[in-house]
């Protein structure tokens, strides 16, 4: 026995270091979720769903045969021909774009074609990448914005441009028509122009800067980072100050409605902020940390806790209604039609559907 | 508890990287060399434990129960057990040790991952594992992963730290194998087992973790490599081939 018992504590740490490892294990992250008028797209690592949003069904869902190691977490992006873009945040880190019209079966399943495949980018695909008329802007963690022509036809897609921006990039772009805006968690802040791809200005904060900015009604950018300040910038110049310490990281991009941003914390805050006057409106701390958008709906906020409850936030602050959805919630809930759909971690299912008054109407768990 | 422990190791890791200007490779490394400072009484004991087993081996007293009882094995466990107790062996002195360092490399590991933060939970929970008054934790983030010609929350793809971890980790375990001369010395048959079988178990862990795993684990191969040699203790012959070695 004595001499096995070295062995058997090697076969118990590797078993330790391969549980810890995570692979493409659901929960290693959030999952990311977008929606056109007919379907909800859920990237939930190793498998992005396409399901239906009349019943909850899933319609298909996708993983590369070729790449078993691929992730998903980024939100997808739907173009308006009706392609599905999606990269993988692990091994090969390809940019897929699918097309969910053309379905293939794969046993009792539907399988979306492959339209499109970018193989180039070193790093994982954490952010979505924007639409701007004919051409995508697909930041990666690389530190590289890859800009692609959505209509040369190729299939083996190689980027018109790639602009060399440092650091990780994270999240989203934004546009203002003219410049494509890029954070990155290396601090900074980048505009790109949109016809020539020349770097515009570089604008460095205190700290890194994991959500998107957003543009206020006054043109001015306004964007979270986790030196729990909110930053403007000037869209021209990059000029920025500071103008609201929160209280803890602000990880979400802020929602603009007319002249108010709305944006949480990792506190739990959530923020109501006047960009006419630059001053706070009013703060309210409804339950667990928010890494989420708020969303507009009618005339109410919606907003996702950690604590995996959904609430309606009425624009003086008040809470309207909230929803026990389960598990927890760290991804921006998306309006689809009627309905409000949720994608918690810690849960038997991956996604759930609401409707406006937050009553619970279909759960979506994938088969096997 | 557990996230405690990997919270610990997590805000040492990165006051180190900060205090060396911001370079996890080395933070890693220094890390490794502060592990080994608090672990040397158990390493020490160790070594006496192995040490006092392959000495048993060796003894009258102790071949001669071995061969008595060799067809009646509960007499034997019985047997052994009082030549333990007469002599003071721990026959677990050896393992207890390594058994306690488990739980450093599987923290380390958890350490490295989160700490680096490839994922935006990873960074959520890397936010909660460090000490704001301790550590100016906007500002760190997100952390400078590149050391030489590696990412190190990535694999190494060119195999070179998977080759140079198994290489250390042989003669790391060459060099504290004690000589035998017992033929049927199921110790030494044991240890020369494992110089084989750790060297590639741990170069297969180079090889599928990240690479900031495989710099503790040649830091430390390294570190105790120069332990031994230290304490006069390193058996450089045994790295000879068997035909060039003294008898």
């Amino acid at each position: 026995m004595r001499k096995k018992i070295p062995l058997l504590l090697l076969v118990l740490l590797g078993a330790l270091l391969l549980s810890a490892c995570g692979g493409a294990v659901r929960g290693t992250t959030w999952p990311g979720l977008s929606a056109d008028e007919t379907t909800a797209y859920l990237a939930d690592l190793p498998f992005v769903y396409g399901v239906n949003l009349a019943n909850g069904r899933e319609a298909w869902r996708f993983s590369d045969p070729n790449d078993n190691k691929a992730q998903f977490y980024a939100a997808p992006v739907i173009t308006s021909d009706g392609f599905v873009i999606v990269g993988s945040a692990a091994s090969k880190h390809t940019l897929y774009a699918l097309d969910p019209r053309d379905l293939l079966a794969d046993g009792d399943r539907k399988v979306p074609a492959v339209e499109w495949t970018f193989t180039g980018a070193t790093g994982p695909w954490v952010a979505s990448p924007l639409v701007v008329g004919d051409k995508l802007f697909a930041p990666n963690a690389d530190g590289n914005l890859y800009i692609f022509n959505l209509k040369d036809g190729q299939s083996q897609k190689q980027p018109v441009k790639v602009v060399e921006l440092g650091g990780r990039l994270w999240a989203q772009p934004v546009t203002d028509g003219e410049r494509v805006f890029v954070t990155s968690l290396d601090h900074s802040l980048h505009a790109v122009d949109v016809e020539t791809y020349a770097i515009v200005w570089e604008k460095d904060v205190s700290a890194a800067i994991p959500g998107s900015p957003a543009i206020g009604a006054d043109g001015m950018l306004y964007v979270g980072s986790l030196a729990s300040q909110l930053e403007r910038f000037d869209p021209e110049t990059g000029e920025h100050n500071p103008v609201l310490d929160a209280e803890d990281w602000i990880w979400s991009t802020p929602t603009l409605d007319d002249g108010t941003l709305y944006f949480g914390d990792l506190k739990g805050n959530f923020y109501s902020f006047n960009t006419n006057d630059a001053g706070l409106n009013w703060s309210v701390q409804p339950d667990g940390a928010i890494t989420g958008n708020a969303i507009l709906q009618n005339d109410h906020l919606l907003l996702a806790t950690e604590s995996g409850n959904l609430y309606a936030i009425g624009k003086d602050g008040k809470t309207l209604w909230f929803q026990e959805v389960g598990g927890k919630i760290y991804t921006t809930p998306v309006v689809a039609g009627d309905l409000v759909l949720v994608a918690p971690l810690e849960t038997d299912f991956y996604l759930a559907a609401l409707d406006s008054n937050g009553r619970q109407v279909w759960t979506f768990a994938p088969e096997k | 508890m557990w996230d405690l422990f990997v919270s610990l190791f997590i805000n040492v890791l990165l006051w180190i990287y900060n205090l060396v200007g911001q370079n996890f490779g080395i933070a890693i490394i220094l890390f490794t060399v502060l592990i080994r400072i608090v672990t040397w009484p158990l390493n020490a004991q160790q070594m006496k434990g192995a040490k006092a087993m392959q000495d048993l081996q060796n003894d009258k007293e102790w071949q001669a129960i071995q061969k008595k009882y060799a067809k009646d094995r509960e007499k034997l466990a019985q047997e052994q057990m009082r030549v333990y107790r007469e002599k003071g062996i721990n026959p677990f002195g050896s393992c207890l040790p390594t058994l306690i360092q488990f739980p450093i490399i599987i923290a380390l590991y958890q350490s490295i991952i989160r700490a680096l933060a490839s994922t935006p939970l990873d960074l959520l929970k890397l936010s909660r594992s460090i000490n704001p008054n301790f550590l100016d934790v906007a500002n760190l983030i997100p952390l400078n992963s590149k050391f030489l010609w590696m990412n190190l929350g990535q694999p190494e793809p060119y195999y070179i730290l998977a080759i140079v971890v198994a290489v250390t980790t042989y003669i790391q375990s060459k060099l504290t194998l004690p000589p035998s001369t017992n033929p049927n010395d199921q110790s030494a048959a044991m240890g020369q087992s494992m110089t084989i079988t750790m060297p590639l178990m741990l170069g297969w862990f180079a090889l599928t973790f990240p690479s900031g795993l495989a710099v503790y684990f040649i830091t430390s191969n390294v570190l105790g490599i120069v332990q031994y040699a230290a304490q006069g203790k390193a058996n450089w012959s045994n790295l000879l081939p068997k035909s060039m070695r003294k008898t």
